[in-house]
């Protein structure tokens, strides 16, 4: 939350807003505290339902998405660090997103980053009946797990992961809401380790001319 | 002696009735309803397979759909009923008009869960709540700040908005 205050004192005074949503079951309780510490002058909204995933079909956090004057996506779903807080662990250096950023903030429609429709239609995943359904199981463990049934929840939140097996959003709430080791017999660290290792966990932004790509381990 | 065997009578007869009661409700249950995020408790009377039969009064306390003659609506939004499928969506008992919501849910493209353990049915995105996605334009919502305050994406229409999730976990 830091780097985006950063970037929006950069950029506010160029018809441009950041809306971050937080992620979490527990709403203020969990995303609260970070709210607080990062004194936000953008629009910070908290989102106890994933609606805003359910409704992009993002899968993992952080995920970003532009969004032109007149409501229309410009760039779907990627990673959107801006800041370095998590490259040793991830790799990824936020510096090219920062650059596309700003190179469309300047720009809009005529930005490199802006991307085709065409392509923004094959990224976008609009309707996967399986990730469709599974957005559903996912809303229902969440409803059983607030309403004090967690051991009812956790076959939802299964079957929402095993539905959509590429939503890291899945897991890792539901993980979180859990001992993961007891209820789903595995970790966060340990999926990390299955799907390859934490340099490949978030598929870097896809920009054209891709500066350097980031050595695999 | 005598009043003993009243009261054994009484009792027998209070328990009769409340069987009777009972077995004309049987196939009555409660079941949730969790729609658009909102869970409403409602009375149906039958969830053989891919049936969830409630009154349409609870319909619209559950969903604020409407049964009308122009189909399943609400506020701008209106579903008509195809001819072929209106037995698998109303039906008349003596007492109220019945609809299926499952079967509506099929219709409109809907996904259901369900958890049998505590009755409860998810609704998710109708196909028309998941439209915007391949129009390209941005899925809309309103979620509130800390403070509670509400806030849309439309609210920053003339503005380049840069949407990003993260989560504390």
């Amino acid at each position: 939350m830091p780097g985006w205050q950063a970037i929006y004192q950069q950029l506010k005074d160029k018809k441009f807003e950041i809306i971050s949503v937080a992620q979490d079951t527990n709403g203020v309780k969990d995303a609260g505290p970070w709210i607080t510490a990062a004194k936000p002058t953008y629009t910070a909204l908290i989102d106890e339902k994933h609606l805003v995933s359910k409704l992009y079909n993002m899968v993992n956090v952080p995920t970003g998405v532009w969004i032109n004057e007149a409501g229309k996506i410009v760039r779907p779903n990627e990673v959107a660090f801006v800041d370095d807080r998590f490259k040793t662990f991830t790799g990824l250096d936020s510096e090219p997103y920062l650059t596309a950023l700003k190179d469309w903030v300047e720009k809009g429609e005529k930005s490199t980053y802006a991307m085709s429709e065409e392509r923004l239609r094959e990224k976008l995943n609009a309707n996967d009946p399986d990730m469709i359904l599974a957005a559903a199981e996912f809303g229902l463990g969440e409803y059983l797990y607030k309403g004090g049934h967690l051991p009812e929840a956790i076959p939802h939140f299964k079957e929402a992961q095993r539905l959509n097996p590429k939503s890291w959003n899945y897991k890792r709430q539901a993980y979180a809401l859990s001992d993961a080791k007891r209820d789903y017999g595995t970790t966060f660290a340990d999926e990390v380790q299955k799907s390859g290792g934490s340099k490949v966990y978030y598929q870097p932004p896809d920009f054209p001319q891709q500066p350097a790509a980031h050595p695999n381990p | 002696m005598n009043r003993v065997r009243l009261a054994a009578c009484t009792l027998t007869f209070l328990f009769a009735a409340f069987l009777a009661s009972t077995s004309a409700r049987a196939k009555e249950v409660r079941v949730t309803i969790v729609y658009d995020d909102v869970a409403t408790d409602v009375a149906s009377n039958s969830t053989d397979a891919g049936q969830l039969w409630i009154t349409t009064a609870d319909l619209t306390r559950a969903t604020r759909f409407e049964l009308k003659p122009q189909g399943v609506c609400r506020d701008q939004l209106c579903f008509p009923v195809p001819k072929a499928r209106a037995n698998e969506l109303v039906r008349k008992s003596s007492s109220a008009t019945l609809f299926n919501l499952l079967a509506f849910a099929q219709l409109v493209q809907q996904p259901v869960t369900h958890d049998a353990a505590l009755s409860t049915w998810y609704f998710g995105l109708r196909a028309d709540q998941r439209q915007g996605l391949a129009s390209l334009q941005a899925p809309d919502f309103t979620l509130p700040d800390m403070a509670g305050q509400p806030h849309s994406l439309s609210d920053f229409r003339g503005k380049k908005v840069l949407l990003v999730t993260w989560a504390s976990w």
